[in-house]
């Protein structure tokens, strides 16, 4: 062979040895970005939990134990905050912000969340037994930072609830846990007071309800919709439509606020790019768990890439997760040579595959549960990090939540519902389900065509991948759409008229700390919408939405807790879908970070986390 | 000359309404998040999905809106606001234009040197060992994807964590603009711009040596050497300058590309420029920021098809308006 | 002293085919102010051995062999630096296709500037003054404003006076001119070929012609040498070639040249078979397989340049006799077809 042909072959052979050296990719994952917040508890003996014995986790439980005051701390996120407005913000990631600048009626601390702790309220809310009036006394002293700089009152408490309604802030969830209020709006629109909020002096607030949902109101109290706004000077802003206070202009109650100018221009908050958060120096410490040991936090947005942003974090200093995980491929290593930078907590939500209960073939309960019998949950598990990750989720009420043990725990009702015993799958068993529903040869013997729309973007991806290949072994039919997550919510699987079959990519994270917030919203027939709706499965059977309906209205407790595991069970009896993971959510810190988690925003808590 | 400017210009406004409608025919057709209900939260009620809509302008008839839209363009200069987060549209992209055009003069400066230097040495040492070896990397060039390229060249450089982390350069996501700190600027975008040239070095320098193979083999060649020019008059004024009209033509396309966004490039780097920003919209369904995006870019590509048209007439006197 | 003498010049190229002999031992002189034609067709090595005069042939896959010497001085071994100091100032080259050889992107008169400041350190404006001078020599109408013209501006006979501006800028000793009328049409052919002549008058300039056209080396030229497969196989004064030709290929080459006086109907006579591959030479002479006269003994033995009958300025390389030749010819001259010629003469060879 001619000279000129060796030379070619050497400078391929070259470069298929860069290649193989280079190749460091990693795979994308995706971090969960549904909004809400998860709630920790010790949980029953589960793999996580051993696995992340003598991580960072561990700092939780002692928060300020070895706290340094001092330092900038740096956080690398793909992308931006949804809001820096408190009334308008509903997603996690944000409200670990806001924890950080703002303080409101109750929040939670990093450890025990399954309770929400008092903030700027004094004491726990008193919910009257007709659950009708909640009642919260207000500490004093606390001011606003400049150009404010006057001490915070009960108006403020109830201003910031009244500006959630109107158009131009437009708040997510007040019109679902607010809306009860004598007198609040039927629909956003203009300003308007509403007189179910009385503040008799300057330290009390009493709500007034029509019905007796108190208790989901008081839980909601531990939102950013309960961070105290002044009207004086916040109003010129809400007149904008949108209004810009937060982005613009604001004025905070935490010891951190956004870098401002005189005015309260946030001048250090850059929308889509980065966030520059430095002391509050119009901050006092009046009654604050908050022990606030950095001196700057610089939140930067862009960091699309997790297996750049988790090397650079690890081999930095002074740096963490935002909205970002280590990619799950890397999660056994880090496991054993990072575990002091490395952290998880439950997620606090489950992940479920939903089945169309208000079309053919799923309206028939048996060919659900033939599907949910015969599934292998392990397998879907699997793509997202696998056991490590989290347990199977059994029903939807997640660890650490009230209600949770009182739904047997881990377990669930595992052995009376047989067609949940089994997270492997068992073939057998579909066989005889789909015999009950008329199928002799023990698989889908239908006409129907399934449509499945899952989010294009890995882990779902195999997942939904996943979840066609079992379907088709069951004797379906099916037709796999990949789409965008938020074009999968917002035009398909959130729009009953698509006649979407199957949503594999479905999960969903609680607001606070209870029950409801994991079941109304989704399984409830009353909550199903015509457009953004929750209700994946449209489940609407009579009997279901009469327990949901009832356990809203329980204010005790230990009996709530209750009153919903019964709900919980009534929904997870209509097999309505395929819940597969209570999952862990996995953050990272640079080694000279003693980072410690908190279990309700998910990452790093920006007050108790310090230098070591 | 001017009426054939004035023709194209013409020419250009109509191709770039063309490019709005199409890109906003897309939007509408092709499945992709609901804005409105983007903004309206977790667990919207009808009505306040209803009033985004109509906030939006979103319940009015598509030739309405996109009718609205075009007039806005043209006699305002109003490129409207973004669904998202409602910051004006014009105003972003002012904002992130600059980067991308600190990322696109660097490479093409880089890239020049490199590729023309390569391909002239290339193809006057035709046939020799540095011939096909650069032949050869070359071809490795081209065909590395410009993400893995980026990845690599972090995994290898990067001043934080990279194997042979070099201290000098700005690590990802450092860029800051030019008129806030210039050194910090070139830092950041030196890793970049390597990046970006690499694959376009490779193409230049294949090119140019081509282009100049082919014109050293040309009679005019052969007279300037017969009259006793010095070899390097002979390579440079004639033979490059007959064979770098290719070239010309297809760097003003590579420009006018770039400065619509080099997606790729910013995405590794974390650099906000027109890239990021399309990118971002796209995904969230933001479709005032995609259309001016997209409109930026189409009249990038336009104009310098134009500027390269009127060069050429400049290099080749056989070609005149 | 000759100013220009090749000796035994051979150029080989190499190439992944073989070796290519373009030019297999050639030698030929020009002195001061004489003009010396060469004629043969394509591939004959009639160009290659001219650039190699000027060593435009030099690449890293090209051999040399023998001698050319220019004034006293062996260009083939000469390095480059000092050979393009020759090049355009003592020696210079006009090629065959004005426009190709012409930069399309320089202005001509620019051109010309270049190739006086390559050689001569004077301001623009003196090299442009001389620029237009030589524009006016060559007969281009209003010079002043034609020497910023295009070459594309140009007629072909213009850029073609154009070019022979630019080679005689500085004045050369040597002037070579490759089929220079070729891609001409014949009235400004006729236009070119006066206008060298009267230049070579007027200059002194000595003249080598390269042509496949034996018409076009009639009138002008002193010498002419006959090239085929690399090699000259006559060479005689310009007259005694037309009156006596001892080469059979000379014969074809003759006798293919259309005449004005010929009948109308007389059908044009060419050589049969084609140029031989220079990588491969036939055996023996190399012209046998096109020849009408072959031998058996011309298939062996590979004929040397011999003088005619004593005349040391007429050389044949033909193994035939020369009183044989001298027969074939006036048959030939008759207007016989060659069988008819061989059929009457009795054939010979030269002595063993």
């Amino acid at each position: 062979m001619s000279r000129s042909l060796w030379k070619t072959l050497l400078a391929l052979v070259a470069a298929v040895a860069v290649l193989a050296l280079g190749a460091c990719g990693g795979d994308d994952d995706e971090s969960s970005d549904q909004g809400g917040t998860p709630a920790q508890s010790a949980g029953g003996g589960n793999v996580t939990e051993k696995l992340f014995a003598g991580t960072a986790a561990e700092n939780r439980a002692n928060p300020t134990k070895g706290g340094k005051k001092g330092g900038t701390f740096t956080i690398l996120s793909a992308g931006d905050v949804d809001y820096m407005d408190p009334g308008k913000t509903y997603y996690s990631y944000a409200i670990g912000v806001q924890q950080a600048i703002n303080r409101g009626l109750y929040g939670y601390l990093p450890g025990d969340t399954s309770k929400p702790v008092a903030d700027l309220a004094e004491g726990d809310p008193e919910i009257a037994e007709d659950g009708k009036t909640v009642t919260v006394k207000i500490k004093k002293g606390a001011t606003f930072s400049k150009p404010v700089s006057r001490e915070i009152t009960s108006k403020d408490f109830k201003y910031a609830i009244e500006r959630a309604f109107t158009s131009n802030v437009s708040n997510g969830y007040a019109g679902i846990y607010f809306r009860d209020l004598v007198g609040a709006p039927k629909e956003p629109g203009k300003y308007k007071e509403i007189p179910g909020i009385e503040t008799p002096d300057d330290n009390t607030i009493v709500f007034k309800l029509t019905k007796g949902t108190g208790a989901a109101l008081a839980g909601a109290l531990s939102m950013p919709i309960s961070v105290p706004v002044p009207k004086e000077f916040a109003q010129k802003y809400d007149k904008e439509s949108p209004s810009t206070y937060g982005e613009g202009h604001a004025v905070y109650s935490g010891p951190y606020m956004v870098e401002s100018d005189a005015s309260g221009k946030a001048t250090g908050y850059v929308a889509g790019k980065s966030i520059h958060l430095i002391r509050n120096p119009d901050y006092k410490n009046v009654d604050d768990f908050r022990p606030a040991y950095f001196d700057e936090i610089k939140i930067l947005a862009g960091n699309e890439d997790n297996s750049v942003a988790t090397r650079r974090i690890l081999s930095g200093e002074s740096m963490g997760t935002g909205d970002i995980e280590p990619p799950a491929s890397q999660l056994k290593r880090l496991l054993q040579s990072n575990k002091p930078e490395l952290s998880a907590v439950p997620g606090g939500g489950w992940r479920m595959i939903a089945l169309n209960t208000s079309i053919p073939p799923f309206d028939d309960i048996n060919v659900r549960k033939a599907v949910i019998a015969g599934f292998n949950r392990n397998a879907a598990r699997q793509q997202r990090g696998g056991e490590a990750l989290g347990p199977i989720a059994q029903h939807f009420i997640p660890p650490g939540m009230a209600g949770f043990d009182e739904s047997n725990g881990i377990n669930g009702w595992a052995d009376q519902e047989d067609w949940m015993a089994n997270p492997a799958g068992d073939r057998k068993l579909s066989a005889e389900y789909f015999k009950k529903a008329g199928m002799a040869s023990g698989k889908y013997e239908g006409d129907a065509q399934l449509l499945i729309v899952g989010d294009g973007a890995e882990p779902d991806k195999s997942v939904s991948q996943i979840t066609e290949q079992q379907l088709n072994e069951m004797g379906f039919k099916t037709k796999l759409r990949l789409v965008e997550r938020s074009t999968m919510f917002t035009k398909f699987c959130g729009v009953p008229k698509e006649k979407v079959n199957v949503c594999p990519s479905v999960g969903w994270l609680q607001d606070f700390a209870d029950p409801q917030t994991m079941i109304d919203p989704t399984f409830n027939g009353d909550n199903i919408l015509q457009v953004g709706n929750n209700n994946w499965p449209q489940l609407n059977v009579p009997a279901v939405n009469e327990k949901i309906n009832q356990s809203k209205l329980v204010v005790d407790p230990a009996e709530r807790a209750k009153a919903w595991a019964d709900a919980n069970h009534a929904v997870v009896d209509q097999a309505p879908a395929i819940p597969y993971m209570w999952d862990y959510q996995a953050i990272i810190a640079s080694p000279n970070v003693r980072g410690v988690q908190n279990g309700y925003s998910t990452w790093w808590d920006l007050n108790f986390s310090s230098l070591r | 000359m001017t009426r054939y400017i004035v023709r194209r210009l013409l020419g250009m406004v109509l191709l770039l309404i063309l490019v709005s409608a199409v890109t906003f025919l897309i939007f509408n057709v092709f499945p992709s998040a609901d804005p409105a209900l983007l903004r309206a939260g977790r667990q919207p009620t009808a009505e306040s999905i209803a009033r985004i809509r109509e906030d939006l302008g979103l319940d009015r008839a598509l030739p309405v809106q996109f009718g609205d839209y075009i007039y806005n363009v043209f006699v305002h200069q109003d490129f409207g606001r973004s669904y998202i987060n409602n910051t004006n549209v014009l105003d972003q992209i002012r904002q992130n234009l600059p980067a991308t055009i600190s990322l696109t003069i660097g490479g093409v400066l880089i890239w020049m040197f490199f590729g023309l230097s390569v391909g002239i040495i290339s193809a006057v040492k035709h046939r020799t060992v540095f011939d096909r070896a650069t032949i050869g990397l070359s071809l490795v060039a081209i065909s590395a994807p410009v993400y893995w390229l980026g990845l690599v060249a972090l995994y290898l450089f990067a001043p934080d964590f990279g194997v042979f982390g070099l201290g000098f350069l700005g690590g990802q996501g450092s860029y800051t603009p030019f008129s806030n700190d210039p050194v910090k600027w070139l830092q950041s975008l030196v890793l970049p711009w390597c990046v970006l040239a690499t694959a376009f070095a490779a193409v230049y320098a294949r090119l140019l040596r081509g282009s100049l193979l082919d014109v050293l083999n040309e009679d005019y060649i052969r007279t300037a050497r017969a009259k006793g020019l010095s070899e390097r008059r002979v390579i440079l004024r004639h033979g490059v300058r007959s064979a770098i009209t290719p070239v010309v033509t297809i760097l003003g396309l590579d420009i006018g590309i770039l400065l619509g966004g080099a997606i790729l490039t910013e995405t590794v780097f974390n650099i906000p420029g027109i890239g990021r920003l399309a990118y971002d919209a796209i995904l969230r369904g933001d479709l005032p920021i995609v259309q001016g995006t997209v409109l930026f870019g189409a009249f990038f590509i336009i104009i310098m098809n134009l500027i390269v048209d009127i060069l050429y007439a400049f290099l080749d006197p056989r070609v005149r308006y | 002293m000759a100013l220009l003498e090749v000796r035994d010049l051979t150029v080989q190229f190499e190439t992944e085919d073989g070796i290519v002999r373009a030019v297999d031992g050639v030698s030929y002189s020009v002195d001061s102010g004489r003009s010396l034609g060469i004629v043969g067709e394509s591939g004959s090595g009639k160009s290659v051995s001219n650039l190699s005069v000027l060593g435009l042939t030099r690449g890293t896959h090209t051999r040399f062999g023998g001698e050319v010497i220019f004034e006293g001085r062996d260009l083939l071994g000469m390095p480059d630096e000092e050979l393009r100091e020759v090049r355009g100032e003592e020696i210079a080259m006009i090629f065959q296709d004005p426009l190709s050889s012409l930069h399309p992107f320089y202005r001509v008169g620019d051109q010309l500037v270049e190739a006086v400041r390559a050689h001569h350190d004077v301001t623009k404006r003196a090299a442009r003054d001389r620029a237009v001078e030589m524009l006016q020599l060559v007969g281009i109408p209003e010079p002043r404003s034609r020497v910023d013209a295009y070459p594309h501006e140009f007629s072909g006979g213009m850029r073609q006076r154009a070019m022979i501006a630019m080679a005689l800028i500085n004045s050369p000793k040597l002037l070579i001119a490759d089929e220079p009328t070729t891609a001409l049409d014949v009235t400004v052919q006729a236009q070119i070929l006066e206008l060298i002549e009267r230049l070579q008058a007027e200059t002194g300039t000595a003249v080598i012609m390269i042509t496949h056209d034996l018409g076009v080396v009639a009138e002008m030229t002193h010498e002419i040498g006959v090239m085929y497969a690399g090699r000259i196989v006559e060479r005689a004064p310009t007259s005694e070639l037309f009156a006596a030709p001892q080469h059979p290929y000379t014969w074809g080459l003759l006798r293919s040249i259309p005449r004005l006086d010929s009948p109308r109907d007389e059908e044009l006579v060419p050589i049969e078979g084609r140029p031989p591959s220079l990588i491969t030479r036939p055996s023996g002479c190399a012209f046998h397989p096109r020849c009408p006269f072959v031998r058996e003994a011309h298939t062996r033995i590979d004929p040397r340049l011999e003088p005619v009958n004593g005349k040391v300025d007429h050389e044949v390389a033909c193994l035939l006799s020369s009183q044989t030749r001298r027969d074939l010819w006036q048959h030939l001259a008759a207007g016989e077809a060659p069988d008819r010629a061989r059929a009457a003469v009795p054939m010979g060879d030269i002595a063993e």
